[in-house]
């Protein structure tokens, strides 16, 4: 059956992201975030794997002393869960969901996903240095009118724009 | 003044305060189980309805995955075992009262339809190969075997036995894989120290669940939308009856015993609580359902979607009941 494959527009999805975000300080005392759920994860499978070294490092340290408290019991690896769940049912509503890998006409698939693993690891790592990725520093700092949220926001989407010149032989 | 020395029978490593003794490969064994049961139990289901040719995958096709598994069921059961050269004992006895022992004579024995059945269908399995996956290199190695099935001496008449009472071996199968898949939960029902296992609705429940995972697998598998479609209904009906059985377990432990109500907050607001109904009821039976009458109403789903969340969440219901189990027990505080 075809359906819409409309977009919802986006400044309504900007401001339902923003009542998510009040309901979010609201329900569970902390901000929206991606990053946080998958640091999460790491700190909680170092902890499982080598307790005493993740109590020593000082990146794990501060997550793991309280052993009743499980770094895995944390509210983002579960808001992360949701935002899966729930985008694969809207997009299923919305008439998109299928497999494919999105790349730029004149590159392999290949190509594109060593490409999206670099971003993505150079992303992971700048979030670590930045206490935040887009959501967690940049939305919810900016929600709480954190100025490290207005810089992150200039940092990141103006680093996108400087950068993007010389990457775009992958997306032309 | 007198000493008096206090033998306490509770400094038990591995056994007291939480059992400690099963792990991993006893969680995989019971989904493996639980899986080639359901798998045979559609493939004799459908046989006997008359739609081999209609549904080939069914019938034809998934049935040769049920012995690698349970071939690999068993080997991760032995490589639990303490005392693994003395395995060959279960087969001298035959105890009706004991689980263990009809879970190995039942697991023998389906053993033997479980082999014979997809190699008396080699030539349609690789008939479907060739027509359906041109590329799969698993055809070659089929064909090598059939060649080599036919000039061995005795299998051929064995096999020709085997499809003359296709009809008589069905409907045995169907038995024994409802056995098999209850056994997996009555195995650990039979457990009476554990009172989290120790309630006879497990079996059914096991047995749902692994027919469950079978159905999702199979649905996965098949490339005709009626097949397809057909899953997708017996799915959405048996994680109806997996919530049912799920929510009978909770009222019955939570209406008995001091020991039971404890055992059921383990789930219901003790260590497990968050994996239990996050992954295996939130994210292994509900998002699934959903998708799933998503797709009945006409929105197009990627069948791998619901199939795969259905056989994690079997796959983990089965590594919680085994580690929530043993953390369960009488006077435990």
């Amino acid at each position: 059956m075809e359906r819409s494959k409309t977009y919802m527009n986006s400044y309504l999805a900007g401001m339902l992201i923003g009542l998510f975000m009040i309901a979010a300080y609201y329900f569970s005392g902390e901000g929206l975030g991606a990053s946080g759920a998958l640091k999460s994860v790491v700190v909680a499978t170092v902890d499982v794997v080598n307790h005493d070294y993740a109590k020593e490092a000082s990146f794990f340290a501060a997550r793991v002393q309280n052993e009743e408290n499980s770094p895995a019991k944390s509210w983002l690896i579960f808001e992360v869960l949701g935002v899966i769940a729930g985008a694969i049912i809207s997009a299923a509503f919305a008439g998109r969901l299928k497999m494919e890998i999105i790349k730029g006409p004149n590159i392999t698939n290949k190509k594109r996903l060593i490409f999206a693993l670099i971003g993505g690891l150079l992303f992971g790592v700048g979030s670590q240095l930045g206490r935040g990725c887009t959501s967690g520093m940049v939305m919810s700092g900016m929600g709480v009118l954190s100025l490290s949220g207005f810089i992150g926001l200039m940092a990141i989407f103006g680093g996108g724009y400087v950068l993007a010149y010389f990457f775009r032989k992958l997306w032309i | 003044m007198e000493e008096i020395i206090n033998v306490s029978g509770r400094a038990v490593p591995h056994i007291y305060p939480h059992l400690e003794i099963w792990g991993a490969p006893i969680a995989l064994y019971l989904f493996f189980g639980g899986l080639a049961a359901g798998l045979l139990f559609f493939a004799s289901f459908f046989y006997l309805k008359g739609k081999a040719d209609t549904m080939p995958m069914t019938v034809k096709v998934a049935p040769i995955i049920a012995p690698i598994i349970i071939i690999l069921g068993l080997m991760l059961l032995l490589y639990d075992l303490h005392h693994i050269l003395y395995f060959w004992q279960l087969f001298l006895h035959f105890r009706i009262e004991s689980p263990m022992s009809w879970g190995a004579w039942t697991l023998s024995v389906i053993m033997v339809p479980a082999i014979l059945w997809p190699l008396s269908y080699l030539d349609d399995i690789i008939e479907y190969l060739k027509e359906n996956k041109p590329n799969c290199k698993m055809t070659g190695l089929l064909s090598w075997a059939n060649d080599l099935i036919a000039k061995l001496p005795l299998i051929p008449w064995v096999l020709e036995i085997f499809v003359k009472n296709r009809n008589l071996v069905a409907y045995f199968t169907i038995f024994l894989s409802i056995v098999l898949g209850v056994y997996t939960g009555i195995l650990l029902s039979a457990f009476n120290a554990r009172p989290l296992w120790n309630t006879a609705i497990l079996g059914p429940l096991f047995l749902t669940s692994g027919v469950s995972t079978a159905a999702a697998l199979l649905m996965w598998m098949s490339n005709n939308p009626k097949e397809r479609t057909l899953y997708s209904k017996i799915d959405l009906m048996l994680i109806a009856i997996e919530l049912f059985f799920i929510i009978h377990m909770f009222m019955g432990m939570l209406s008995s015993g001091v020991a039971q109500v404890e055992a059921a907050q383990l789930l219901l607001g003790g260590p497990f609580t968050v994996v239990f109904w996050v992954f295996i009821v939130g994210l292994g039976l509900v998002l699934p359902a959903i998708l799933e009458i998503m797709e009945l109403r006409g929105f197009h789903i990627p069948i791998a979607i619901p199939a795969f969340l259905i056989l994690m969440g079997g796959l983990l219901f089965r590594f919680i009941m085994v580690y929530a189990g043993q953390a369960s027990g009488f006077g435990i505080h």
